[in-house]
């Protein structure tokens, strides 16, 4: 029988209360879940670069960058930079500088004392440095399927096994955030009045986001071991270079040559 | 009571409602039928706000539901209170340590005593017939207890409209009748009804009226829900049997 007080409609003035944690978690999950899905969607263009060829050439930067002693030569590193990341759309540049000047930022903040002391190039040298290794380990992340990044690894002797735990990580990243952007809106939807336990709900959400990821850690092995699953995997292969990747070796190529002549 | 006017909706770039005008007054039933990502339970989302039009507007019992509408606490809890929502996967909707904390975490909220709390986490767990469960985490239940428990959260609120996704999915055939009866007596005592379907066999005899949705995302009938749904032809030619 259905009780009296669902018959009547409820007459009810909603208290304030201060409940901006929940917008704010529900817009910082969208956003992930948004930067995740444009990096694995799949949709994207053909690179025009390939992963491994991009892999070798962040390595190559940020390590001869790292052991330069040359102004000139970071000043180089620095122009390569800015170059490749003039050939990306605005709103990813925007958000490349913006982390890379934030930690290189946060780099010279540090190096301050040093510089009262006197050290001014050594302080700029190493933010320049630190702004370069971001800016440049962002693009590639920016630029590059998350798919095909975690295949190019393959390229250098990674175990297969590990790029399987890599993509299942992205995979499992992505449908634990769908499920929590869920449960965050549960919460707002029920949000109606004054709420006394905000960490209680929160805590709520994170520990049943837990639970379900063992769970779901548990199914995927079953499944796996269901489709025969040895504890060997095969990583699927990246096509052949092709000329424009070869373009790309060369330029390397001649950057170590100028680490050479300029940088050591 | 709910009036949409040529709303429009994208997930980044990809389109899930177009041009889509409806109205639905109080104390109706209304089912929307339609196939996999015609934009049901978009329509469902942006019926309870969590979602908002990128075109044209949503009124909600004369009052306009918008971004800046939101922003007034009073409005949106107010609005939040009055349409309650089962979403289809009932698990997102389960946060609290026990049953009875879930359904009581609304009432709580409301500012309600703590003896109209109890009385409805009682009844609560009396209509939906799962007091044996009021002491067990949420996390532990079955899927059918999982639903029923996300839905006595929901009636605890008291809302008028009751916004129900795919409620019969992955229910037992003795749950799907348990759900169809309540179903039938909620509407019977006032509430409105909104439900996404594809189940026509276990929700015969629960809704008046019928939106069918097409694979464009746009609604392409509406009429009695009995005369839709025995229409066979139109029924297979938009993928629904």
């Amino acid at each position: 029988m259905t009780p009296e007080w669902l018959l009547k409609n409820e007459a009810y003035t909603p208290r304030l209360d201060r409940d901006a944690f929940i917008d704010k978690s529900i817009r910082t999950f969208l956003s992930l879940l948004s930067r995740i899905r444009s990096r694995t969607g799949g949709a994207q263009r053909k690179a025009f670069i390939d992963a491994r060829v991009k892999l070798v050439s962040l390595l190559l930067l940020i390590l001869l960058t790292s052991l330069s002693h040359r102004l000139l030569f970071v000043g180089l590193c620095g122009t390569i930079v800015l170059v490749t990341l003039s050939l990306s759309r605005g709103e990813v540049i925007l958000d490349i500088l913006k982390t890379a000047f934030a930690v290189a930022g946060f780099t010279f903040v540090i190096f301050l004392p040093s510089i009262f002391w006197g050290n001014l190039v050594g302080a700029v040298m190493v933010t320049a440095k630190v702004l370069i290794c971001v800016a440049v380990a962002r693009f590639l992340s920016a630029t590059t399927e998350w798919r095909t990044l975690t295949r190019a690894l393959g390229a250098f002797r990674i175990p297969d096994l590990l790029i399987l735990v890599l993509d299942v990580t992205l995979r499992y990243i992505t449908l634990l955030g769908a499920l929590s952007l869920d449960m965050l809106y549960a919460l707002k939807l029920r949000s109606v009045g004054k709420n006394r336990d905000k960490t209680g709900s929160l805590s709520g959400i994170a520990g049943t986001i837990f639970l379900k990821s063992r769970v779901m850690a548990e199914d995927t092995y079953a499944a796996m071991e269901c489709r025969c699953f040895t504890g060997t995997y095969r990583a699927g292969r990246l096509p052949a270079l092709r000329l424009t990747d070869a373009l790309v070796l060369a330029a390397d190529v001649a950057f170590v040559c100028a680490f050479g002549f300029l940088g050591a | 009571m709910i009036h949409l006017r040529n709303v429009s909706y994208a997930y980044e770039g990809c389109e899930a409602l177009c041009a889509i005008d409806l109205d639905i007054s109080r104390g109706e039933s209304v089912a929307f039928i339609g196939p996999n990502g015609s934009g049901k339970s978009t329509l469902l989302k942006l019926l309870n706000a969590i979602v908002l039009p990128d075109n044209g507007s949503y009124v909600f019992d004369g009052e306009s539901v918008t971004r800046t509408s939101l922003k007034d606490q009073t409005f949106a809890r107010s609005f939040h209170q009055r349409i309650g929502f089962l979403f289809q996967n009932p698990e997102a909707q389960l946060f609290c340590p026990s049953v009875e904390e879930e359904i009581s975490f609304g009432p709580r909220q409301m500012g309600c005593a703590e003896e109209v709390v109890a009385g409805r986490i009682e009844d609560c767990l009396k209509l939906l017939d799962i007091a044996h469960l009021a002491k067990r985490p949420p996390w532990h239940l079955s899927g059918g207890e999982k639903r029923k428990v996300a839905l006595a959260s929901i009636l605890a609120l008291n809302p008028e409209v009751l916004v129900l996704d795919e409620p019969m999915n992955d229910l037992d055939p003795r749950t799907k009748r348990f759900l169809r009866e309540l179903i039938l007596s909620l509407h019977g005592a006032g509430k409105t009804i909104i439900c996404a379907t594809h189940d026509f066999r276990y929700v015969e005899g629960v809704f008046k009226r019928a939106v069918v949705f097409s694979e464009d995302h746009r609604i392409i009938r509406e009429g009695a829900y009995d005369e839709v749904t025995s229409d066979e032809v139109f029924l297979a030619s938009d993928n629904l049997i």
